[in-house]
């Protein structure tokens, strides 16, 4: 299974913990679930198939989205919430 | 080797057994002081504050002159003239969970039946991720949620999948607000094509309180319907979305779209935090949950259909 990790940081790079990170477009459906970041914003979601996807994370405040082409076994990506 | 029987529960605790026979609908309970609970609109939807329907009728008398034109050459979805310009399609193949324009309703009081029998879920799994989801009473102790809520299947994360650790459960949560307090369980249901073989198509499961707090909220009822009395139904679903305010409730309601044996597809906006959300239908007075919202999708949202067999094992979990 594919996988895709990476950090929620805020603007100044520190990271955000409790940030909700979900995957809000993919290639086929997916769990309607979000993962919650620990104390260090991290994060690892499962990718399902191969594709173009978009990683959403939220705060109350602030989100941030990123791009991801799933063509491998593990993709990073940084999602620096504003 | 005897063939996996897709819907034999099983569970964390001690199992019980389903059967194929076609039941009659469980009625749920609007819980104490009823007198809150608003009845649904002509259509189905519920009768939530803020929340527009959007509908189409045919005016044409016939015999008039309607004024079309010759060609229809040139001429825009008539959807523009209400809601503009329609979004950037995504490229093919590519799937989102908000379906169009982005209309979901907050639910402002989560105090009242049925959003206070249904609950913010905050999941611990094995490896220790926390995740949200959503779950809704059918009983004082049991709710039903996403099979995936309860038991994680095909991660690719090692030491996460398995049954979780826990689940804290706050019925009609709103924000920081708990009116009716929360309740941590360790005790899980699902089903064995799910756990076993993660097969989407019985992707549900039960968490069991050993705290009655159902019965301070009220209950859902569920149902089994057959495809054409389905594809007649107006779908309402409510839960904790992730992209909205951490405990927000969030409201939405269409006319299901598509259905298999298995599954009912709806184009009702949903985003993740949202698995394990009832899907139901109003009837009278009663709401009657027709499936368990599980996927986001391409052009559809889809949740996990209120089968007998799954009928039968609801039934059977209930406390």
């Amino acid at each position: 299974m594919p996988l895709i990790s990476g950090k929620v940081v805020d603007e100044q790079g520190r990271p955000v913990a409790g940030a909700r990170v979900f995957i809000s477009r993919s290639p086929g459906p997916v769990p309607d679930t979000a993962l919650m970041t620990g104390e260090d914003g991290s994060f690892t979601l499962s990718a399902p198939a191969a594709g173009e996807y978009e990683i959403t994370s939220a705060t109350d405040e602030q989100s941030a989205k990123a791009n991801v082409d799933v063509s491998g076994e593990h993709h990073e990506v940084e999602l620096r919430v504003k | 080797m005897q063939p996996i029987e897709p819907d034999a529960p099983v569970t964390n605790e001690p199992t019980l057994s389903a059967t194929d026979s076609v039941p009659p609908a469980q009625r749920g309970s609007e819980g104490p002081d009823p007198a809150g609970t608003k009845p649904a609109a002509e259509d189905g939807a519920e009768a939530v504050e803020g929340y527009e329907r959007f509908s189409m009728e045919t005016m044409a008398t016939p015999g008039a002159d309607l004024g079309f034109p010759e060609s229809l050459e040139g001429l825009r979805d008539i959807g523009e003239a209400s809601f503009g310009p329609p979004p950037e399609p995504p490229p093919p193949g590519v799937a989102e969970a908000i379906l169009g324009p982005d209309d979901r309703t907050k639910i402002t009081n989560t105090t009242v039946y049925p959003y206070r029998a249904i609950a913010s879920l905050l999941i611990v799994a094995r490896d220790n991720s926390a995740w949200i989801g959503t779950g809704w009473f059918i009983g004082p102790k049991t709710l039903i949620t996403a099979g995936h809520c309860v038991f994680i299947k095909n991660s690719g994360v090692p030491g996460r999948d398995g049954w979780v650790k826990s689940i804290k459960v706050i019925p009609g949560r709103n924000g920081a607000t708990m009116p009716f307090g929360s309740a941590v369980s360790t005790n899980f249901k699902s089903s064995t094509a799910w756990t076993v073989n993660g097969n989407a198509n019985h992707d549900y499961g039960a968490i069991v309180l050993t705290t009655p707090l159902g019965n301070a909220v009220g209950s859902f009822g569920f149902g089994v319907y057959s495809d054409a009395d389905l594809l007649a139904t107006t779908a309402n679903i409510s839960g904790y979305p992730g992209d909205k305010p951490s405990g927000t409730q969030w409201f939405h309601a269409r006319k299901v779209t598509s259905v298999n044996p298995l599954k009912v597809f709806y184009d009702i906006d949903t985003a993740g935090g949202q698995s394990g959300a009832p899907v139901w239908r109003v009837i009278g007075n009663d709401r009657i949950a027709i499936a368990v919202h599980a996927y986001g999708g391409s052009t559809a949202n889809s949740g996990t259909r209120i089968t007998a067999a799954v009928h039968a094992n609801l039934v059977a979990w209930k406390v």
